[in-house]
């Protein structure tokens, strides 16, 4: 079972990605002003946040399949050109709700683990060279766990620098002043 | 805790600074003093010109009072580093070994005992250039990141410190996937019927992480 903590922010936002879900019974007053009627039929397509379709799903009202972002198609594209993926625009929370989903797609550990190996070297690269124009494409371009590791990588650079300038001990004014 | 994230994953550089301070360093003291008990050990007695050994500390403190001159340690001399950086430049070497601490050293030499080093412009450089090579092979490390091990031999303090936020959220990574991997394979393995066990029983793939 995915770890999941209840209170992490960015857990629950990943939970928060549609997946397609076929419905198992007729529903009663679901119906939306458009359709013309208050029942809504099985086998009808719907995409439910990733929360409610698990849960549904294990009630037997729904079947859950694979979204899009974990297609066998688009992983076959994510291996081909794992670094210039633009993961952000795929999906903001690509590796939270790759971690989520491993249960029900099966394979999913091993593509997730090689796109965020080749991605973490990039990222390392990029903070060790410091910005510049390819970079900065890629840096857009990453989703929020890749984001908070650059974070991590570039303060940990930067404290080294700042410490050798004789900056690290300097107390400036704050800017409020 | 109120602590600031960076204090949270790791040592702050200042700190690595401090911890460094207890290695001892060579001095020539400029007054002459008897023996001194200190909880951390005895100093002296200083004897001028003799040689003493302290800790880096009381050097550093000497040395702003203008009571002792430093004597550079060995591996601080642009010869030794341009003799490091050469070996380290070479493909597939191992890191060279320096002293744990020796990025801290050579700061607090550089910032207040300049004068008692030999081309410390040139020093700087080469410390400088010593590190992204260094730099360069971590990464190198990152690529051959699993969840069970990775060693890398003579990596100073502060090197350490800075690689350990990026490796550590990547260890992370990589134990949750490699746990659902083996999950996923127990599962596949339960719903097999049992002849197929009986048929391999060196069959492990269930008892081994799938690299």
């Amino acid at each position: 079972m995915a770890q999941r903590d209840y209170y992490d922010i960015d857990d629950i936002l990943a939970g928060q990605e549609r997946v397609p879900c076929l419905l198992r019974v007729d529903l009663d007053g679901l119906g939306t002003a458009g359709s013309g009627t208050s029942k809504v039929q099985r086998n009808q397509r719907w995409a439910l946040p990733y929360w409610m379709g698990e849960r549904l799903d294990t009630e037997g009202f729904i079947e859950m399949s694979t979204p899009a972002v974990f297609s066998k198609r688009a992983n076959r594209m994510y291996a081909a050109s794992a670094t210039s993926m633009q993961l952000r625009a795929v999906s903001p929370h690509y590796y939270k709700f790759g971690l989520q989903l491993a249960d029900i797609v099966p394979g999913l550990p091993a593509v997730l683990r090689s796109m965020y190996m080749e991605r973490v070297q990039k990222i390392a690269q990029i903070s060790q060279q410091g910005q510049n124009v390819e970079g900065l494409e890629f840096v857009q371009s990453l989703d929020r766990t890749e984001t908070l590791v650059l974070q991590k990588c570039q303060a940990a650079q930067g404290a080294i620098a700042e410490w050798q300038h004789g900056a690290a001990y300097k107390l400036n004014k704050a800017g409020v002043f | 805790m109120s602590i600031t994230h960076r204090q949270q994953e790791g040592f702050t550089l200042p700190e690595l600074e401090f911890l460094a301070q207890s290695e001892p360093i060579t001095i020539v003291p400029l007054y002459r003093m008897e023996r001194i008990e200190l909880v951390g050990g005895p100093i002296g007695p200083f004897r001028p010109p003799q040689k003493t050994s302290v800790p880096l500390w009381l050097a550093v403190q000497l040395k702003q009072a203008s009571r002792c001159r430093i004597v550079a340690p060995n591996w601080l001399s642009a010869d030794h580093l341009q003799k490091l950086v050469r070996k380290e430049e070479q493909p597939y070497s191992r890191f060279t070994r320096l002293p744990t601490h020796y990025l801290e050293i050579a700061h607090i030499l550089l910032t207040c005992a300049e004068d008692d080093l030999i081309e410390p412009q040139n020093i700087r450089r080469l410390l400088q250039d010593l590190r992204e090579v260094r730099q360069g092979k971590v990464r190198q490390g990152l690529a051959l990141l699993n969840p069970l091990q990775l060693q890398m031999d003579n990596l100073s303090a502060a090197e350490v410190n800075e690689i350990r936020p990026v490796f550590r959220h990547s260890f992370d990574m990589l134990r949750q996937l490699e746990a659902l991997e083996r999950a996923a394979t127990a599962q596949q393995h339960e719903t097999q019927p049992m002849e197929d066990m009986a048929d391999d029983p060196f069959n492990s793939s269930s008892f081994y992480p799938s690299m």
